[in-house]
């Protein structure tokens, strides 16, 4: 299974190129799915249907499917508050539990959201499909999904190596007393009985699998800008973001070209690539009656994928 | 006569034996409490405003923490002088 994640400023047409996309690989036989993770949620507004997180079929090889980031972090923080009452009963006196409920609108909890929802299509679609196509939020928050993965990991690790030391003190500790408990609960010395350490490890396991698919040679973020300037600065920062993740840029598509923009276009694509040598850019044409099968673009932007 | 004395040196060698580990088991265990702490404090930071994990992740620890976050509580409110507590283990008059 191949992965392409089509990345860019607000507006510079990423969700018309990932419709384009998942609908000419369909239409050549492969078995797509396209994703949308993008609030703004072009994706089924271009294929005229309404998503939601259900796939539904398109065509023969296509699939559609949404991920409503704020439902998705609704459901997160639901999730949360019913395991802290769980645990806390005492929260509700003293209204705590409202606190919770702002909770949603914390830093990091949309882009964790949106993570999960991505590990979770990754991990169980990636039998059914030969590709899976994403339309993503505008740039920044799209950085910050994929920077969690490392994020996470990096914490994980000192966790499981803080972990791993009270372990081995309670051991020598059992080795000498005979036993160890505190305030009366015995308190477990071996990793396989201990399961913070096991939900560690799994956690690990399961960000280390994500971060692999995302930095493999079967994932392809691809970067979409139009012939203006505000367009080549934030394509730059992007390109800049998405090499310090270590992550593979395949493809970059000048979009929304019009015969007037030959100048300004010609400046934007020299100036990418003189940070981006290796950088392949497609121009496509502006398209004034996008509006109905958007999604049918005239050139094939298949190449870079296949 | 003479078992008795072998017997006195070897209540005293035992003696010291339990002595020496009982010293270094309070020195391990005061490792290991401050590691437990380090523990929570980290996966709670963002309530205590230190650097933190991502918040998921202490929200898929805690559940499996609860009688640990307990002891934590309760070490909390009883640690008067850790001061004292560590000069003490640590034999510094």
């Amino acid at each position: 299974m191949k992965t392409v994640f089509f990345t860019g400023k607000g507006g510079v047409g990423k969700s018309t190129l990932s419709a384009t996309l998942a609908w000419q690989l369909a239409e050549k036989g492969f078995r797509v799915l396209a994703v949308s993770i993008d609030p703004a949620h072009n994706l089924g507004d271009i294929y005229g249907k309404k998503l939601s997180f259900k796939k539904k079929k398109f065509s023969e090889h296509l699939y559609l499917q949404e991920i409503n980031l704020e439902k998705a972090a609704d459901e997160y923080v639901k999730a949360n508050m019913n395991l802290m009452r769980e645990i806390y009963g005492y929260l509700q006196s003293f209204n705590m539990d409202k606190y919770f409920s702002i909770l949603k609108y914390s830093p990091g909890i949309e882009e964790y959201a949106a993570l999960t929802a991505l590990e979770k299509i990754l991990t169980s679609e990636r039998e059914n499909f030969d590709y899976i196509v994403f339309d993503t939020p505008p740039t920044g928050l799209t950085l910050h999904i994929f920077a969690l993965p490392g994020i996470t990991l990096s914490w994980l690790e000192r966790l499981i190596k803080i972990r791993q030391e009270i372990l081995k003190k309670r051991y020598t500790i059992h080795n000498i007393r005979g036993k160890y408990e505190a305030k009366g609960v015995p308190l477990v010395y071996d990793e396989k009985d201990d399961n913070v350490i096991k939900k560690l490890y799994e956690l690990q396991e399961r960000y280390s699998l994500v971060l692999s698919l995302l930095q493999g040679k079967n994932n392809a973020v691809s970067v979409v800008f139009n012939p203006d300037y505000l367009s080549l600065k934030e394509s730059q920062r992007l390109l800049t973001g998405l090499s310090d993740l270590g992550l593979p840029v395949q493809g970059a598509f000048n979009n929304k070209m019009t015969e007037k923009s030959g100048e300004i276009a010609e400046m934007v694509e020299e100036t990418l690539k003189k940070d981006h040598s290796s950088l392949t850019i497609q121009r496509v044409p502006y398209r004034a009656d996008s509006m109905q099968e958007g999604y049918k673009l005239p050139c094939d932007i298949t190449l870079p994928f296949l | 006569m003479s078992l008795q004395i072998f017997k006195t040196i070897k209540d005293f060698i035992s003696g010291m034996d339990y002595v020496h580990r009982e010293k270094a088991a309070s020195i391990t265990l005061w490792e290991e409490k401050e590691l437990e702490n380090i523990f929570t404090i980290l996966l709670m930071g963002s309530f205590s405003g230190i650097p933190a994990p991502p918040a998921f992740i202490a929200a898929e620890l805690f559940p499996l923490l609860t009688s640990e976050l307990k002891i934590f509580n309760e070490r909390a409110e009883n640690s008067f002088d850790t001061l004292a507590e560590m000069t003490g283990i640590l034999s510094i008059d």
